[in-house]
C-alpha cells in the first residue's frame, strides 16, 4: 500500500499539470535564424522551423523554385543552420535522390536529405521527378508545404488550389473550377513506406511525423498544410487559426498511410466544425455563394467519410 | 568576405553563389507596422473578488506545487484563506471565464487547500513578533473586518488591541457560521496568527458600556469600529416577541458558543438568506423537523445556491411563496403554529427580483413549536456613538473607512449593512492601509485598479480540453447528523488537476504558445518569461492571436 | 567478370562500350542515365559493371534525362564523381540542367552520342544536338575514333575536376557508337596513376552549412558568371597539359586541334568527328595527286583554341569548313566559329562552308573530293554556305 502511494506521488511529481506545449522540442536547438524574408505570418517558414526541429543538424535541405528560394535570403545570406541546395523548379525529388546517392556511396548515409518543395513544384511541374523517386523508393524525405497556389511568382493557380478559390490566374468571374489534386493519394498509390499529412497548427503532431519519417528507409512523403496570409487574402495573425480550422472542419485531415495501404487517422475533432467557418475568414473565398459553400461541405463530408472507411478497413 | 562589394576582388568571389553569411544581418524588424507587447491584464476573478486577491497568481503557483508562495500571495489581500476557503460565496467563480466554456474553476476549494496548507506548514515557521509600544491602534469587534485590520497592522509592527464583547474572538465567524461550515479549531488557528504578531484580545468587553471613544482615543492613535450588524430584523407580525420565536443570529450564537437552546420538535425558519439556511441546517442537526419558509421562489433566494442544495440534501423542507401573518400561541403562551399566506410573484421591485404579492384569502396554518426569524440583519444603531454620522445602513465613511471624526474609522457590516466575510476582510485591509498612511508609515495610498477585466470573448480557447470542475469531496448524507465539517478538502492530485484548468486570463503563464508559433523566431525564452526580439519581429500578430489568455497586445508601431 | 580480365588489354569494342570502359576505369561513383537510342549500350554495360560489383557506383535509374542530369548535379554537389550519357532529344531535355551544372561549377562528364533531332525521328548522326548546347558553358570534345572516345572520357574527368566545369564527350551515332574497332583498354592501375580520386572543392558540408545558388542580384551575378569564362580560359591550358600527360603515361595524345599537312597547304579543310577519319584518306589522295591540301581536326570545341586555330589557318590560301550541322537562318556552326576567330586577323583567307551529312546521310570520300575541287576552282565563296549531297 505504501509502495503504491509512493509510486503515485512520484507520478504526480513527474506530471506537469500546467498548460504547456512542446516540452521536449523546447530542448532542441533551433536550426533556423530570424531575419529571413518570408511575409509576416508565413506558414511555410513555420513549417521549415518544425521540420528541422524534428530532423536535427544532420540534414541537407533541397529547395526548388518556390517561396523558400526567397525566404532563405539572397546571396550571400542564409537563414538555416544546415546546408541548403537551391535547385531547378521540377527537380526537388531527383536532386535529393542524387545527393542521397552521393552521400551513401561515401558512407555518409546517416545524413537525412529533405526535399522541401511547394505545391506547384510537387503537384505540377515536379510530379514526374516525384513519381520517379517514389517508384525507385529513394531514401529521402519529401515534404510539400502546400500554400495552394504559385505564391512566389504572384499567387497563380496550381493544381493544388482548391475549388472556387480566387488566384491571379483564376480571377474574379472565373474562380478555379477544378478540385484540388490529391497528391497524398497519388503518392500513396506508389506504395511508398510512409505518407503523412500535417498542419502547422499542430506542431507536436508534425514534429512527431518528421521524427518517425527520419527512422524509416525509403521514400517518405509528408504533405504540410501551410497557409499563406498574403495569397489567401487574410490578416497575417489568422494563419494558425486557419491551419487549425482546416483540420477541425475535416477539410484537411491529419492521417498517415503506411506502405500506401494502411490508413491511420491521427486526429478526430471533438466537434466537426462547418466548412463555412474556414471559408468565411479567407478573402480568396469572399465571392463564394451559399450553394458553392454547400457543395464544398458535401465534398468535405464525402472525403472524410471515405477516409474513415479506409482507415476502418485497415484497422487504423 | 568584405562587406563593401566595391572593394571585392576576384579571389573574394566564390566560384558559385555559396551563401555563408547568416540572415541575422537582415533586421526584419523594420518591416513592422504593428508591434506586440507582453501586457498582463486584469483577470475577471481578481476583479470580482472584493478583497482583490491575485487569484491567477496563487492558482499558478499551486499548479507548480509552490503552495507556500501561493499561500503568501493570498495573505497579501486576505489573511484567512482557510476561513474564506470555507465560507466565502466566491463571486470570483461567478465571474470566472471558464464558466462560459464548461465549468468555472473551483477557486474557493483551491483557496481552502492553500489556507489549510499554510496553517499546517507555513505558519509554524513564522517567528513571534513584539510590536512597538509607540503606535497602538484599538479595534472594536473581532469579526472578519476587525481581525483583518488587526493582521495588517500588526504585520507592520503596530501594536493592536482588539476588544470583543463575546467570550471568544471571531465575531460572526465564531457565533454565526455553524461548525459544519467553519470548524472552530480552524478559526482558532487563524486567530493564533494574530497573537503571534503581538495582537492582544480583550474579550467580554462591550463597546459603549465598558469603553467609550474618548477613552480609547487617549490611549490609542486610532480606533477602528468593526462591530458588525447583529440585530435581526423584525417580522412585524403579532406575537413575534413571544418566547419560542427566536432571532436567527442569536440562535446560532447560542449553539456555536455551546450554550443551551430550547428548541421545540417542529421548527420553522423564516427567511431566504444564508442566515436562514444556516439556522435550518443547524436545527436539522439538532434533530428537529425543520421547514424553511420563503416568500419568493428558489431563484430569488439570496442564499448561496450551494447552501440551499446542501440544506435540501440534509432533509430540510423548503416551502416557497409563503409569508408569515401571525404567530399562533397555546393557552400557555407557547408557540403552537404560524398562520401563513400564500404569495404569487408580480413585477420586479427595486432589487430586481419579482415582488411577492399576497393571494387574498389563502391563509393557512403550519403547526410548529419554535419559529426562528432570519429575514435579514441590521446594525444596532443605538450602539453607534452619537457623534458619528450615520447612513440608513450604518456608520457613514469614505472609501478608506474614515468617519467624520478624526482617527476614528469604521468598516465591515456596521458601515454597509450585512454583507459577506470577504467584503469585511477587504474593508479591514483598506482601513489598515489608511491607518498606516495616517501614522506616516506609508508613502501613499494605493490606487484603485481601474482596468477592464478580460472577458471570455478575448480568449482563444482552442487550446483547452473540455473538463468538468473537480468536485469537492463531501461527507455523504449519513454523516450529516453531527456538526463535523462536511467538505473534506481537495487531495493534492485533485488540487493539481483543478489548478491546471485555470485559463490564467490576461496573465502570461508560460504556456509557450507565442514561442512555438512565431514564424520569425522572434520570441526569446527567458528564465522567467519571454521577450520579443524587436530586431526581427515582423508584427504578424500570430503570437497575440494564439495567446490563449490575451496576455499580448498589438500596438501600432511608433505608438509606444 | 574480373576487372583484370577485361582491362589492361586490347579489345574490339563499339564506341558506346568504349565510353563504358572509360567510365569504369575513371571510378565514377554515381551514374544516372535514361535510355535513348543510340546511347543505350553505354548504360547497359555500366549497369552490368555496377551489378557485378566491378564498379562501386550507385546507378540511379531515372525517369527522364532532365532528372538524369539533376541527379548528377545532386551527386556531384554531395562530393562524388558523377556521369551521365545521352543523345539528341535527351540532351535537349536536359538543357536546363546543363546550364545548372555549369553555374554550379560541377565537374560532371556527359557522354553525348551525336544524333539528329526530330521530327521526323532520326537515330543517325549529325551534330545539331551537341552544338545547340554550345552556349551553356560546358567543355565540348569531339572524338574521331573509339580509342579516342575511351581516352577522352578519362581525360574529361581530369580536366573537369581541375577547372570545375562539366565536360561533354561527343561521339557520332552508329558510325562510332555501334561500330566496333580495336581499342586499347588501359589497366585500372594506369588510370589510377593518371586520375586521382575526386576531391571536391565545394560540397554540401554539415560542419559548415551554407546555401548554394540563392538569389543573386545584379551586384554579384556578373562577377560570379565571369569566373566561368576565366575557368574556360584556364581550361585551354589544362586540357593541353592533361593531354600531354596522357601522352606520356599512355603513349597516346590527341591535342586540342590536330593539323594534318597544314604547313604548306593551300587549302585547309576543317572537320570534326568521324568525317575527319574520311578526310584523312582524301588528303593523302590529294597530296598524291599533287594538290597541297591540309586538314585541321577540331577536337576541343569549347573553349575554342583560338590561338592555335588562327596560327594554323592564317597560313592557308583558302579554308573549307565542313559542317555536319546547320544553324538555321545563318550557316554551319563550325564555319561561324572559324570566321569569327579569323575576322580581326590581318591575313584572313576566304572561308568556304559546306553543310553535309545531316541526319546521318553518308559522307563518302568522293563528297570530300568534290568539296576540295569546288574550293580549288573558286577564288571566293559566292554564298555563306554550300549544301552538298542534298537533292534540293
Amino acid at each position: 500500500m505504501r509502495q503504491k502511494l509512493k509510486r503515485k506521488r512520484q507520478e504526480l511529481i513527474n506530471k506537469d499539470f500546467s498548460p504547456k506545449r512542446w516540452q521536449e522540442a523546447n530542448q532542441i536547438e533551433e536550426l533556423m535564424n530570424p531575419g529571413h524574408f518570408a511575409c509576416p505570418g508565413c506558414g511555410g517558414a513555420l513549417a521549415m522551423r518544425y521540420a528541422l526541429k524534428a530532423l536535427g543538424k544532420n540534414t541537407i535541405v533541397v529547395i526548388p523554385a518556390c517561396c523558400w528560394s526567397i525566404i532563405d535570403g539572397p546571396f550571400p545570406l542564409h537563414c538555416l543552420k544546415v546546408p541548403l541546395y537551391h535547385t531547378a523548379f521540377e527537380t526537388a525529388a531527383i536532386m535529393a535522390s542524387g545527393i542521397k546517392a552521393g552521400l551513401e556511396i561515401q558512407g555518409k548515409g546517416d545524413i537525412s536529405v529533405l526535399a522541401f518543395a511547394g505545391d506547384g513544384g510537387t503537384a505540377d511541374i515536379g510530379i514526374q521527378a516525384l513519381s520517379g523517386a517514389c517508384e525507385r523508393n529513394d531514401d529521402i524525405i519529401y515534404a510539400c508545404y502546400d500554400n495552394e497556389a504559385y505564391m512566389n511568382t504572384g499567387i497563380q493557380r496550381s493544381s493544388a488550389t482548391p475549388l472556387f478559390a480566387w488566384t491571379t490566374t483564376t480571377p474574379e468571374g472565373t474562380p478555379k473550377g477544378e478540385p484540388k489534386k490529391n497528391m497524398v493519394e497519388i503518392v500513396a498509390a506508389h506504395r511508398i513506406p510512409y505518407t503523412a499529412t500535417c498542419s502547422v497548427g499542430f506542431p507536436e503532431d508534425m514534429i512527431a511525423k518528421f521524427k518517425k519519417a527520419k527512422e524509416i528507409r525509403g521514400l517518405k512523403y509528408i504533405h504540410i498544410y501551410a497557409p499563406c496570409p498574403t495569397g489567401w487574402r487574410m490578416a497575417p495573425d489568422l494563419m494558425i487559426k486557419v491551419a487549425c480550422l482546416a483540420v477541425e472542419t475535416c477539410l484537411f485531415p491529419l492521417y498517415e498511410i503506411e506502405e500506401g495501404i494502411r490508413y491511420k487517422i491521427n486526429y478526430f475533432p471533438k466537434e466537426k466544425l462547418p466548412v463555412r467557418d474556414y471559408i468565411r475568414i479567407q478573402g480568396r473565398f469572399s465571392h463564394l455563394r451559399e450553394r458553392e459553400i454547400e457543395l464544398i461541405q458535401k465534398k468535405v463530408d464525402f472525403e472524410w467519410d471515405l477516409l474513415k472507411k479506409r482507415a476502418g478497413l485497415s484497422g487504423g | 568576405m568584405a562587406r563593401n562589394f566595391k572593394e571585392m576582388k576576384e579571389a573574394d568571389y566564390p566560384i558559385c553563389a555559396i551563401s555563408l553569411e547568416t540572415t541575422l544581418l537582415n533586421k526584419t524588424g523594420t518591416w513592422r507596422i504593428f508591434r506586440p507587447r507582453y501586457e498582463n491584464k486584469l483577470p475577471p476573478c481578481q476583479d470580482a473578488c472584493p478583497a482583490g486577491e491575485d487569484i491567477q497568481r496563487y492558482i499558478y503557483l499551486a499548479s507548480k506545487r509552490d503552495y507556500e508562495e501561493g499561500y503568501r500571495t493570498i495573505l497579501e489581500r486576505n489573511p484567512f484563506p482557510a476561513i474564506t476557503g470555507r465560507v466565502c460565496f466566491h463571486p470570483c467563480e461567478d465571474a470566472c471565464n471558464r464558466k462560459e466554456y464548461d465549468e468555472p474553476i473551483g477557486i474557493h476549494n483551491i483557496e481552502r487547500f492553500l489556507g489549510d496548507y499554510g496553517l499546517k506548514n507555513v505558519e509554524k515557521k513564522e517567528k513571534r513578533k513584539k510590536p512597538e509600544e509607540k503606535r497602538r491602534v484599538a479595534i472594536i469587534g473581532s469579526g472578519p473586518a476587525g481581525l483583518a485590520c488587526a493582521y495588517y497592522l500588526s504585520r507592520e509592527g503596530i501594536g493592536v488591541e482588539v476588544f470583543e464583547k463575546e467570550r471568544l474572538p471571531g465575531g460572526l465567524l465564531r457565533t454565526g457560521i455553524p461548525a459544519y461550515r467553519l470548524p472552530k479549531n480552524i478559526l482558532d488557528k487563524e486567530i493564533e496568527k494574530l497573537e503571534k504578531n503581538g495582537v492582544k484580545f480583550i474579550t467580554n468587553t462591550t463597546f459603549g458600556k465598558d469603553l467609550t471613544l474618548d477613552v480609547l482615543l487617549e490611549k490609542f492613535s486610532a480606533v477602528f469600529l468593526a462591530i458588525g450588524a447583529q440585530k435581526e430584523r423584525d417580522l412585524e407580525i403579532p406575537q413575534e416577541e413571544q418566547k419560542g420565536v427566536l432571532e436567527g443570529i442569536a440562535f446560532l450564537r447560542s449553539v456555536n458558543l455551546g450554550k443551551g437552546v430550547h428548541l421545540g420538535k417542529r421548527v420553522l425558519v423564516i427567511g431566504g438568506g444564508n442566515t436562514a439556511v444556516d439556522c435550518a441546517r443547524v436545527a436539522k442537526r439538532l434533530g428537529r423537523i425543520t421547514t424553511l419558509l420563503y416568500r419568493r421562489t428558489k431563484q430569488e433566494m439570496p442564499a448561496s445556491p450551494e447552501e440551499v442544495a446542501e440544506a435540501e440534501k440534509e432533509g430540510v423542507k423548503i416551502e416557497f411563496l409563503i409569508a408569515p401573518v401571525k404567530v399562533l400561541l397555546t393557552r400557555q403562551k407557547t408557540v403552537k403554529g404560524l398562520e401563513c399566506l400564500r404569495m404569487k410573484l408580480g413585477a420586479p421591485d427595486s432589487s430586481g427580483r419579482r415582488r411577492p404579492i399576497p393571494i387574498k384569502g389563502s391563509n393557512f396554518t403550519i403547526p410548529a413549536d419554535t419559529i426562528i426569524k432570519a429575514i435579514g440583519e441590521v446594525v444596532e444603531l443605538e450602539s453607534i456613538p452619537a457623534e458619528l454620522e450615520k447612513t440608513e445602513w450604518g456608520i457613514k465613511t469614505d472609501i478608506w473607512g474614515n468617519t467624520n471624526k478624526k482617527n476614528i474609522l469604521a468598516g465591515g457590516d456596521c458601515v454597509t449593512g450585512p454583507r459577506t466575510v470577504v467584503a469585511a476582510i477587504a474593508a479591514g485591509r483598506r482601513t489598515a492601509e489608511k491607518i498606516r498612511f495616517d501614522l506616516g508609515m506609508k508613502e501613499k495610498l494605493s490606487d484603485e485598479d481601474k482596468r477592464e477585466p478580460v472577458r471570455f470573448a478575448q480568449l482563444n480557447t482552442f487550446y483547452f480540453e473540455k473538463q468538468p470542475q473537480v468536485k469537492m469531496p463531501q461527507i455523504e448524507k449519513r454523516g450529516r447528523e453531527t456538526f463535523k465539517e462536511i467538505n473534506l478538502g481537495y487531495k493534492e492530485e485533485e488540487l493539481l488537476t483543478e489548478a491546471g484548468r485555470c485559463f490564467s486570463c490576461g496573465v502570461c503563464n508560460r504556456c509557450d504558445n507565442c514561442y512555438v508559433f512565431c514564424p520569425d523566431l522572434s520570441v526569446k525564452k527567458l528564465e522567467d518569461g519571454y521577450e520579443f526580439d524587436y530586431d526581427y519581429c515582423k508584427g504578424c500578430g500570430i503570437c497575440a492571436a494564439e495567446c490563449p489568455r490575451s496576455a499580448i497586445t498589438m500596438y501600432p508601431e511608433g505608438e509606444i | 567478370m574480373k576487372l583484370e580480365a577485361i582491362t589492361g588489354t586490347k579489345k574490339v569494342v563499339t564506341g558506346n562500350h568504349a565510353v563504358s570502359y572509360g567510365v569504369l576505369l575513371s571510378r565514377a561513383q554515381v551514374i544516372a542515365a535514361y535510355p535513348i537510342t543510340p546511347q543505350t549500350q553505354i548504360v547497359e554495360l555500366l549497369s552490368e559493371f555496377c551489378a557485378t560489383g566491378l564498379l562501386k557506383a550507385k546507378f540511379i535509374k531515372v525517369e527522364s534525362e532532365h532528372s538524369a542530369m539533376s541527379a548528377c548535379v545532386g551527386a556531384a554537389i554531395s562530393g562524388v564523381r558523377a556521369f551521365t550519357a545521352t543523345s539528341a532529344h535527351g540532351l535537349a531535355l536536359m538543357h536546363e540542367m546543363l546550364h545548372w551544372a555549369v553555374g554550379a561549377r560541377l565537374p560532371i562528364v556527359v557522354a553525348n552520342v551525336n544524333r539528329a533531332m526530330g521530327p521526323g525521328w532520326s537515330v543517325w548522326t549529325d551534330q545539331n544536338d551537341s552544338l545547340s548546347q554550345r552556349d551553356v558553358g560546358m567543355i565540348q570534345l569531339y572524338c574521331e575514333s573509339n580509342q579516342e572516345v575511351l581516352d577522352t572520357v578519362i581525360q574529361a574527368f581530369k580536366i573537369g575536376e581541375k577547372v570545375l566545369l562539366p565536360v561533354m564527350v561527343i561521339l557520332d551515332a552508329f558510325v562510332l557508337s555501334h561500330t566496333s574497332e580495336p581499342v586499347d583498354i588501359p589497366s585500372q592501375e594506369m588510370v589510377d596513376n593518371f586520375l586521382p580520386p575526386y576531391k571536391p572543392q565545394h560540397y554540401l558540408n554539415i560542419e559548415h552549412p551554407a546555401s548554394y545558388g540563392g538569389l543573386t542580384n545584379p551586384d554579384h551575378y556578373f562577377e560570379i558568371r565571369i569566373k566561368i569564362e576565366m575557368a574556360h580560359r584556364a581550361a585551354l591550358k589544362v586540357a593541353e597539359e592533361v593531354d600531354k600527360e596522357f601522352q606520356e603515361k599512355f603513349g597516346r595524345g590527341y591535342g586540342l586541334v590536330e593539323p594534318v599537312n597544314c604547313d604548306d597547304a593551300k587549302v585547309i579543310i576543317v572537320t570534326s568527328g568521324t568525317i575527319t577519319g574520311t578526310a584523312r584518306e582524301v588528303i593523302d589522295k590529294e597530296r598524291r595527286k599533287g594538290r597541297k591540301v591540309g586538314l585541321l581536326k577540331i577536337r576541343l570545341f569549347r573553349p575554342t583554341p583560338r590561338e592555335r586555330i588562327r596560327e594554323i589557318l592564317t597560313r592557308a590560301e583558302k579554308i573549307a569548313v565542313i559542317d555536319r550541322n546547320i544553324s538555321f537562318g545563318h550557316s554551319g556552326i563550325f564555319a561561324q566559329e572559324i570566321k569569327s576567330i579569323l575576322y580581326n586577323e590581318p591575313r584572313r583567307p576566304p572561308i568556304f562552308n559546306f553543310i553535309i551529312g545531316l541526319g546521318g546521310r553518308d559522307v563518302r570520300p568522293e563528297d570530300i573530293e568534290e568539296i576540295i575541287d569546288y574550293v580549288f576552282k573558286k577564288d571566293q565563296p559566292t554564298e555563306d554556305f554550300t549544301l552538298r549531297g542534298v537533292r534540293l
